[in-house]
């Protein structure tokens, strides 16, 4: 058990990947890295594990700078995205495979292996090999490999985005209960921010400039992005990103989108922050669920006249795609309600849920200041 | 191309542009470099060196007592004018052709030809593993008894071969094998009969693994049996069938031992191929730096193709991820 | 009209197929006519070899051959000096290309890239006629000569060497690395996570490549004919040598000739799957 802290480190081959990147991670804290595909996610997991040297920076694991120490003197389990099982090797032995490699004796390696398979439910094919079950069965299988091994740190590599649906909620339900997976510090990547918000303690999101965008509890990451490219990566639908200019009219300040006519009034709570960025081009962020068909709405919110391109009733929720004067703007309504495309509606928007972003960095203001 | 991509790029952090590699954790770096390190010193002991030996001795007047005697004098390129001058050299390379086109060339064609019509035209499995089994049977067979049971076969006067061809009626007299002008022929049978499963074997396990799907789509468009091997299976099989090729032809380079044991080269040095002229002058003759000049002749030659042969395998081998 | 235009094709192909089928036929009868005179003949009594118009069928049926051809002794060594020296030959390229290959496989630039990969399978290439003399001197002047097991053993490393380091290569290769992660990953070290993972992968292609540099080694003929002859005797280099007098004993070599033809008969038949693909330098997966 022990706390991992990784510090500025460094990776590159033909351009860098990871750059001077930090964060800790507490014992029995789960944090997920959240990432496109290909952005170094996997290779920040193999610099933590020792796979890779980084080029520069520390690997500190329980107080005790690690960078230099080989994979196999770490006490690092890690799943591969691969799953990477012996396939020669009964599930049995994949599971027991750490603790052979540590010479538990053969009994008490037994007992373990029965009650880790136990608990993923995978029991009734120990004596399988790898190629006879099936793929969520193999990924409890790895899971099972890396519980065993009882480590200091947990790297999960996209342990579910290989799964079809019913499966991966699944697993996920039993990220949320496995008792040993919250004792110790565990590094989660994944690719989808679904997963990321359910089963983060904490959240980062990585960016494509090999670095942490954000660190945060979910929550926070949701509701107060740092920026653009974190705002854009959390949330389904995508955020809203609208180009807008700051206008003053009769002392009231309005933001009028770069492309066509839509208008915005700026709320109160918003204002001061407006002013003291004191730029005229604004990147503005509304998440989708807080534009509305008018009725759906509740007092206060700013309507707006919009025809529908798209609508997708989603069962639980619909998504309406709209052009409010040349800005196609995503909104969440109530799926009981039916929508044709070319109809014209109402929409509300909630204004003083905007975000806004630097026009040029795309840095959340109320950052800046 | 790394190196310029690193450099061009000034907004790349300092870590990156002055950093080196990275000293690895799992297995350090002088490991890799032992491990292929020891197979180079062993080929650098007995293929370099032994080729640097003949090289030194192709350029001097080198015999058995001038070797032992240390007596050997620096003759320029004596030797290479010898060899490439006689007309012993220049008709072995004329058999080397005959070789190559009748042995290398045709096993593969006919391995080629054996290998699609027994996939496309024997159905049973359990057939066409036993048909494989018996057509590679000569190929598990060392030189020596492919050599000592063709000249046991084409013996002129009982050799089962003329008896069976009397027998059957295809000819009246005696075939002279071993005459002047046939000898060679008689090799070349002996070693097609030996080495046609080659590709053979090659082009069959390339057949196999062609994906069906391939098959299926042809057909729901209604593509003939004849357009669908021209079009779609002679073009896959493309790499292979050549792999097979480069596999015989570089074979065909080191081919002697048939030749010494059926016909010694003879008569009258008319089943002679260069590379058993270098066997004989070196090792039976003793004319060591002219065997040498054979030698290093015949190892250029075989280099140039070598390096064409290595230069197409890697790009195959790229195309398939392999390399 | 239109169903003759459409029968044509169809019956043209059958034509053609029955070409293509008597072809393989009578190749087949030249595959085995060879192998069939072979066997009769080492059932035939010596005379019985002579005849001027030879039998195609054995006259007098003499199995006893086949245990006459052990009245030399030699003829028994022979068999044993091949085997000790194809398998102690298998063994070595097997063990220095196994390193080699797995060197390549992981670590491509450290080991030298793949042009090096190539120049050491390209030595398999070249004429070994270009080496003999030297190699013959060279041993020569060692304390335990030409005519030794070693001798052979080394000098074979020649063509099986390239082979055995380009087929392990390719053979570590298709076995995947994260396999191998995953075991430092346990805490296996390198040569353990090697032993229990990495080599019980590649277990099967590399029986083939030992199956293969066997068969090569057991029928080399050109060196053993040159190096060998009193002290250590390849039974390749004893076949030719059946002789009574001026006449030879052909009953007696062709049974030699078809008991030293089991073990890589038996070998081909039981791995012909895996066999392919060494053939075929990796390229052709069998």
């Amino acid at each position: 058990m022990a706390r991992l802290e990784v510090d500025e480190i460094c990776k590159g081959w033909d351009f860098p990947v990871i750059d001077e990147l930090s964060f800790s991670v507490d014992e029995g804290e789960f944090f997920v890295i959240v990432g496109a595909s290909g952005i170094g996610k996997t290779t920040l997991l193999r610099l933590i594990s020792g796979l890779e040297t980084p080029d520069a920076g520390r690997v500190i694991i329980g107080g005790a700078d690690q960078t230099k120490l080989p994979p196999y003197k770490r006490r690092i389990a890690m799943t591969f995205e691969s799953y990477a099982l012996y396939p020669h090797l009964s599930v049995h032995e994949n599971i027991a495979s750490p603790l052979r490699a540590r010479k538990v004796p053969a009994k008490e390696r037994d007992r373990r292996v029965k009650e880790v398979a136990r608990l993923l439910k995978i029991d009734h094919l120990l004596n399988r090999r790898p190629g006879e079950v099936s793929g969520g069965q193999k990924q409890r299988t790895a899971l099972g490999r890396t519980l065993v091994a009882d480590p200091e740190i947990f790297l999960l590599d996209e342990p579910i985005s290989h799964l079809d649906a019913k499966i991966r909620h699944e697993l996920r339900t039993q990220f949320h209960t496995l008792e040993d997976l919250r004792k110790v510090a565990t590094v989660y990547v994944t690719h989808d921010y679904s997963e990321a918000l359910s089963l983060g303690d904490r959240i980062g999101v990585m960016g494509a400039g090999g670095k942490l965008e954000q660190v945060g509890a979910p929550r926070d990451l949701f509701e107060r992005p740092a920026n653009l490219t974190v705002a854009e990566h959390l949330g389904q639908p995508t955020i809203n990103v609208i180009g807008a200019r700051l206008q003053s009219e009769d002392g009231t300040l309005f933001l009028r989108a770069d492309s066509g006519e839509l208008k915005f009034p700026v709320g109160k709570s918003n204002r001061a922050l407006l002013e003291r960025h004191g730029k005229e081009k604004i990147t503005v962020g509304l998440r989708p669920q807080f534009i509305k068909p008018i009725e759906e709405a509740e007092d206060g919110a700013e309507p707006l006249t919009a025809e529908i391109d798209v609508f997708e009733p989603l069962g639980a929720t619909g998504i309406m795609i709209a052009n409010a004067g040349g800005v196609r703007l995503t909104a969440l309504t109530n799926p009981e309600k039916h929508f044709e495309p070319g109809q014209t509606v109402t929409l509300a928007v909630d204004v003083d849920r905007f975000h806004f972003f630097d026009a040029d960095s795309g840095v959340n203001l109320d950052r800046l200041n | 191309m790394n190196q310029t991509v690193r450099d061009s790029s000034p907004s790349q952090p300092a870590w990156f542009r002055n950093k080196r590699t990275a000293r690895p954790l799992i297995v350090a770096r002088w490991v890799p470099v032992a491990l292929v390190g020891l197979p180079v010193a062993v080929l650098l002991a007995i293929v370099i060196y032994p080729t640097i030996w003949m090289f030194y001795h192709s350029l001097r007047d080198t015999n058995i007592q001038g070797l032992f005697m240390g007596s050997h004098e620096y003759i320029g390129f004596q030797n290479y004018a010898t060899v490439i001058g006689s007309d012993r050299f220049q008709q072995s390379l004329i058999h080397l052709v005959q070789y190559l086109t009748f042995g290398a060339c045709l096993q593969v064609l006919i391995g080629t030809v054996l290998a699609l019509t027994l996939y496309e035209f024997v159905k049973s499995n359990a057939l066409r593993t036993a048909i494989l089994i018996i057509l590679v049977l000569p190929m598990m067979l060392p030189p020596s008894i492919v050599g000592v049971l063709w000249r046991f076969l084409l013996t002129p006067s009982n050799g089962a071969v003329n008896q069976a061809l009397l027998n059957i009626g295809l000819i009246k007299n005696h075939i002279e094998w071993f005459n002047a002008g046939v000898s060679l022929w008689s090799i070349i049978i002996a070693d097609i009969w030996n080495w046609v499963a080659l590709p053979l074997l090659i082009v069959y396990s390339g057949r196999v693994s062609l994906p069906p799907a391939v098959y299926e789509a042809a057909r729901v468009d209604g593509a003939g049996q004849w357009k669908v091997m021209r079009r779609i299976t002679l073009p896959m099989l493309k790499e292979v069938i050549a792999i097979a090729f480069i596999l015989r032809f570089t074979d065909a380079f080191k081919f002697v031992d048939l030749v010494y044991i059926m016909t010694s080269g003879g008569p009258a040095q008319s089943s002679e191929l260069p590379t058993y002229i270098a066997f004989q002058r070196g090792i039976r003759e003793f004319a060591i730096g002219e065997a040498a000049a054979y030698a290093i002749v015949i190892f250029a030659i075989s280099a140039v193709i070598i390096t064409l042969f290595l230069k197409y395998m890697k790009r195959v081998m790229k195309a398939q991820g392999l390399a | 009209m239109i169903a003759a235009a459409a029968g044509r094709p169809k019956d043209a192909w059958r034509h053609v197929r029955l070409l293509f089928l008597a072809f393989l036929a009578l190749w087949i009868l030249f595959t085995v006519f060879p192998l069939y005179f072979m066997t009769i003949t080492a059932f035939k009594t010596a005379a019985e070899t002579n005849l001027t118009v030879p039998t195609f069928w054995p006259g007098d049926w003499q199995p006893r051959n086949f245990v006459g051809v052990f009245a030399e002794k030699t003829n028994f060594s022979a068999l044993v000096d091949s085997f000790i020296i194809a398998t102690a030959n298998t063994a070595l390229a097997l063990f220095l290309g196994s390193l080699a290959g797995y060197a390549f496989a992981r670590f491509p630039r450290q080991a030298g890239g793949e042009n090096l990969a190539f120049w050491i399978l390209s030595n398999r290439m070249f004429p070994p006629v270009a080496i003999l003399v030297p190699m013959f001197f060279l041993f020569d002047s060692t304390p335990w000569g030409t005519d030794s097991h070693l001798s052979l053993i080394l000098l074979y490393l020649v063509f099986n060497l390239p082979l055995a380091t380009w087929l392990m290569m390719v053979f570590f290769r298709d076995a995947p690395v994260e396999i191998e992660e995953a075991a430092y990953l346990d805490g296996w070290t390198p040569l353990r996570a090697f032993a229990k993972v990495t080599l019980p992968l590649v277990l099967p292609g590399m029986i083939s490549v030992a199956m293969l540099c066997w068969i090569f080694a057991w029928n080399e003929y050109l060196f053993a004919n040159l190096f060998v002859g009193s002290a250590v005797r390849t039974y390749t280099i004893v076949i030719p040598t059946f002789t009574h007098g001026s006449q030879t004993l052909w009953n007696l070599q062709m049974a030699f000739s078809l008991i030293a033809m089991v073990p890589p008969v038996t070998l081909f038949i039981l791995l012909r799957r895996y066999m392919v693909r060494g053939l075929s330098l990796g390229v052709v997966k069998g």
